[in-house]
């Protein structure tokens, strides 16, 4: 298969070369499976098997692209789109920077991230897989949801410029298991993520899962009143809130276009709590990492907040070159953003009930349908689901209707911050819009943030 | 091509399917431009061409997609055993609705396709538009645009052929700036409905001047303005706004799938039972919504769905009451079927994917609002005695039964008295779903109707985002929270 890729994008190059072209090549193959569950049937089985090759042709600062989603075997529609981006490239407009072309200077293949046993999962072992986690569980009214995504992904990238070519291959899986009361509606989750096989184990999701469903039959519905709580954020909202610092934090791009909350001033200085440390590290393999990025730059540990600290912002090297700024590798489809653990004994959301608390805490483990309602002061907006819980004081527990909060992620990352759980987990957060581009961020499992306001409450769930 | 997929779907017959249908794509192709003060970044094109196969196999689906139709034996094999696994676990197995059996095929009107408009052409018309958007109180300008176009061929076992041929235009033009306090303030403009027909006749360079002139002059205004009171008050809202209103709280509250539950570990739910329709008051006696498929020219209307029904006008909310929802021919068996009563008369022609690699799912089509009796919108702000005018969307989230909201505009304009004041910056609204829609107490007449495109409708796991449209007029609701 890789003999077949490297062909295809050399044939590409030599005929580019052929035409006097600066062009460079993206070839992108996706395998996909995707088994959705909804009311305890299978609403659907489906698998998507698609190549791209995206062709890039420059001429001076001008440029322009086309992509082919086709039969790799039909070449003649392939080298006329090499022609047609050729053709494109003469009436476009100039830039006023000069873009980088991308030039691969050593060959690099890494499929360290690929592991066939995940790859070659059946249909069937991903239905016992779900089977076992919602074990025991299902009834009429209580009904099995949820998806095991998996796929394969193949990017391989070559350029006019150079004789090499770069060669990335990983595997991907993403599950959600969801519980949903049909009269109720109530819903409850347990997710995994998986770059291997052998992080799938369904035994830890039954078992949070069942907690759930434990305290969401006993324990007694409650309209939150509005005002500030202490919050323990489970890890998928905290995950879904440091992903809209890609937009609106570290970005480089999107800071120069007046859309961050962070300003190139704040680095080097203390902006957060001494509590955060966060990078972009692709020594994690669990954040399906890409070690070089498209244009061939090495992609090490990249630091983004030391102790609170801010160390910089990344940049595509498109931005970097319209900016004047240097690169820094983030010419990726999804970077490896972690956020390291701190200090809290807790690892478990049973724990987490059992220890002793001198107020209310409100477990807040998902940010439903979060937006972006202030960029500049990195205000978001989200509501509860999926298993909020309501802590109380004397250690008996409520179930929360869902409730709103509209937090700015300076106060929540920054003077709000009260601990983080030592343990941390890979929440994955792929929403597969368009091609196939897994991306988990690692997250502490609980995250505590004192006096976080709730701006609206539902009256029913 | 067309005889091998009937071929390979009277195999799957055969071997036990009871239904299959096919979606081959010859070509779909999209040409994106976009333009950051002044420099043209992206002069994309794509072109991309597969097969996508659905099989209905003992109740349950099995779909598989590829852009390899040489290997096309093994894309319906591989679908097939898709549907042998999802076979195992059925609750209630699924049943199409009838349906009529056409040879047809559906033309989107345009006089002009965009894709024969020079490349130069298109770039000229953006320069001209970036100009007429610098300012110095300008500091970020971004224009962009993005022209489609695809021919498609359904084929199902029932006898089914249909073949579309379907362009849209989409174009974006927006304008920011940072305020003294380092706030970003932004304000934007997206092609709507412009005439009858969809190609590229639709950039008429004399309308884009008064646009961007006008979106820019908002900005500077806003860029002076003061902070979005916090109080209750009545909102008057704008087509830019008035749109994504209807588009959340009303349109994918009815989407069918997701009242009976398929959404429910994903996108959510919606508050509406079965039980509610008919019965059910969603808004004031002055709402009346349509999902509304037959207007030619909008993203909205295609002609026949990817279950290969016709495109309808159908009542969603008839003077308040709830009576319609946006279906297909899966989802109105089953709702049929558990409500034990027949709700709805067959599907409503609303199941789209958005490429031959996904899975078509009820989607909306153009959901819109039918104009009303309180005159032009200085006749609504006449008769508003405390309030506030929004348009543009900023931000939007909603709650997972889609039972409460909260959106960010860009702009408001207070009224006091029954005048129009000032601009203010950072506007919001938030609100109960149904409390909302019973709190319309003015609908504008004909001449504020405007239809509004959306190119970023999202929905579904694989996800898929889709084109469609609202056509809507100015309304006014009371007692509503803003600035929070
Ligand atoms: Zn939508």
């Amino acid at each position: 298969m890789k003999e077949i890729v490297f062909s295809t994008l050399e044939q590409l190059r030599n005929y580019a070369r052929q035409q006097g072209l600066t062009a460079t090549f993206l070839y992108r193959e996706e395998d996909s499976s995707l088994m959705r569950f909804a009311n305890s049937a299978i609403s659907l089985n489906t698998n998507e098997h698609l190549i791209a090759i995206e062709i890039t042709v420059y001429d001076g600062s001008r440029r322009a692209s086309y992509e082919v989603i086709a039969s790799p075997g039909d070449q003649e529609a392939l080298l006329r789109g090499v022609d047609t981006a050729a053709e494109m490239v003469k009436h476009t407009m100039p830039l006023d920077y000069a873009p980088t072309v991308t030039a691969i200077k050593i060959d690099f293949v890494d499929e360290s991230g690929f592991d066939a046993a995940l790859a070659e999962m059946s249909s069937q072992q991903k239905l016992e897989y779900f089977n076992a986690a919602a074990a025991g569980m299902e009834t009429g009214e209580l009904r099995l949801g949820g998806i095991f995504s998996s796929g394969i992904n193949v990017l391989a990238i070559c350029s006019t410029l150079t004789d090499q070519t770069q060669y990335i291959k990983f595997t991907d899986a993403q599950v959600n298991v969801v519980l949903s009361h049909a009269v109720d509606k109530w819903e409850v989750l347990a997710e995994q993520s998986a770059a291997r096989k052998t992080d799938l184990d369904p035994t830890p999701l039954q078992d949070h899962l069942s907690f759930l469903v434990e305290h969401y039959r006993q324990d007694p519905p409650i309209q939150l009143p509005l005002g500030k709580y202490d919050i323990i954020f489970g890890a998928s909202a905290t995950a879904h809130m440091l992903h809209f610092m890609h937009w609106i934090g570290f970005n480089g791009g999107l800071m120069k276009r007046g859309y961050s909350f962070l300003s190139e001033a704040e680095i080097g200085t203390q902006v957060l709590s001494p509590l955060v440390n966060m990078a972009d590290d692709t020594s994690d393999y669990r954040t399906f990492p890409l070690r070089q990025d498209l244009i061939g730059m090495d992609r090490s540990r990249y630091p983004l907040f030391e102790k609170g600290i801010f160390r910089g912002f990344t940049y595509l090297q498109d931005e970097a070159d319209e900016f004047a700024q240097p690169a820094t590798g983030h010419t990726v489809y999804h970077d490896s953003l972690t956020f390291a653990g701190g200090d809290h004994p807790v690892s478990s959301l049973r724990q987490l009930v059992s220890e002793p608390r001198d107020t209310d805490l409100l477990y807040f483990p998902y940010l439903h349908y979060a937006n972006i309602v202030n960029p500049s002061r990195g205000v978001l907006t989200g509501s509860s689901r999926f298993g909020a819980l309501l802590l109380k004081k004397d250690g008996t527990i409520a179930v929360p209707f869902n409730v709103r909060i509209s937090p700015s992620l300076k106060d929540i990352l920054g003077s709000q911050l009260a601990w983080l759980s030592r343990e941390s987990e890979a929440n994955n957060i792929s929403l597969s819009y368009g091609a196939r581009n897994p991306q988990a961020i690692v997250v502490p499992k609980f995250m505590r943030v004192n006096g976080v306001e709730i701006t609206h409450s539902n009256s029913s769930y | 091509m067309l005889d091998d997929i009937k071929k390979q779907i009277k195999r799957l017959q055969a071997q036990g399917a009871t239904y299959v249908d096919t979606r081959w794509y010859p070509y779909e192709e999209r040409n994106s431009l976009s333009m950051w003060n002044g420099n043209l970044k992206d002069t994309n094109a794509t072109r991309q061409s597969g097969v996508g196969v659905r099989v209905l196999y003992k109740g349950a689906w099995g779909f598989s997609a590829s852009s390899n139709v040489e290997q096309l034996t093994a894309i319906y094999d591989r679908a097939l055993e898709n549907a042998r696994v999802a076979a195992e676990r059925v609750t209630f197995p699924i049943r199409l609705a009838e349906k009529d059996i056409l040879q047809a095929s559906f033309a989107s009107p345009n006089q002009v396709d965009p894709f024969t408009v020079p490349l130069a052409e298109k770039v000229d018309l953006m320069k001209q538009v970036d100009a007429w958007l610098k300012d110095d109180a300008v500091q970020q300008r971004s224009v962009d645009l993005t022209l489609t176009r695809r021919l498609a061929h359904f084929i199902d076992s029932e006898g089914s052929q249909i073949e579309k041929n379907i362009v849209d235009v989409f174009t974006r033009v927006e304008v920011s700036s940072q305020d003294e306090n380092g706030v970003t303030q932004e304000r934007k403009f997206r092609l709507g409905r412009r005439g009858e027909s969809r190609g590229w006749e639709n950039f008429d360079p004399a309308f884009f001047q008064e646009i961007s002139l006008r979106i820019v002059q908002e900005l500077k205004e806003l860029l002076a303005a003061p902070e979005c009171p916090k109080d209750d008050r009545s909102v008057i809202l704008l087509h830019s706004i008035m749109f994504l209103q209807t588009h959340e709280t009303i349109g994918h509250a009815l989407e069918l799938d997701r009242i009976l539950g398929y959404e429910l570990a994903f996108a959510g739910g919606s508050f509406v039972t079965l039980d509610d329709f008919g019965k059910l008051r969603y808004g004031s006696n002055k709402l009346t919504a349509r999902a509304n498929a037959t207007l030619p020219n909008s993203p909205g209307s295609f002609g026949f769905d990817d279950d290969g029904v016709p495109a309808q006008d159908n009542l969603l909310i008839d003077r308040g009451l709830l009576v319609g929802a946006i279906t297909s021919r899966q989802m109105v068996e089953e709702a049929n079927a558990r409500a034990r009563r027949e709700i709805f008369q067959g599907s409503s022609g609303a199941n789209r994917a958005t490429a031959f690699y996904r899975v078509p799912i009820e989607r909306m089509t153009n959901i819109n609002i039918d104009s009303g009796t309180d005159g032009t919108l200085e006749d609504i702000i006449a008769g508003t005695e405390h309030g506030i005018i929004l348009d543009g969307d900023r931000s939007w989230s909603i709650g997972s039964n889609r039972e409460q909201f909260h959106f960010g505009t860009e702009i408001g304009w207070l009224v006091e008295n029954g005048l129009k004041k000032g601009v203010v910056k950072n506007s919001t609204y938030k609100g109960d779903t149904l409390k909302f829609w019973n709190s319309l107490s003015a609908v504008g007449n004909a001449s504020t109707w405007k239809m509004h495109f959306v190119d970023n409708c999202g929905k579904g796991q694989p996800n898929q985002i889709i084109q469609l449209g609202h056509g809507v007029p100015i309304c006014r609701f009371d007692n509503v929270r803003v600035g929070e």
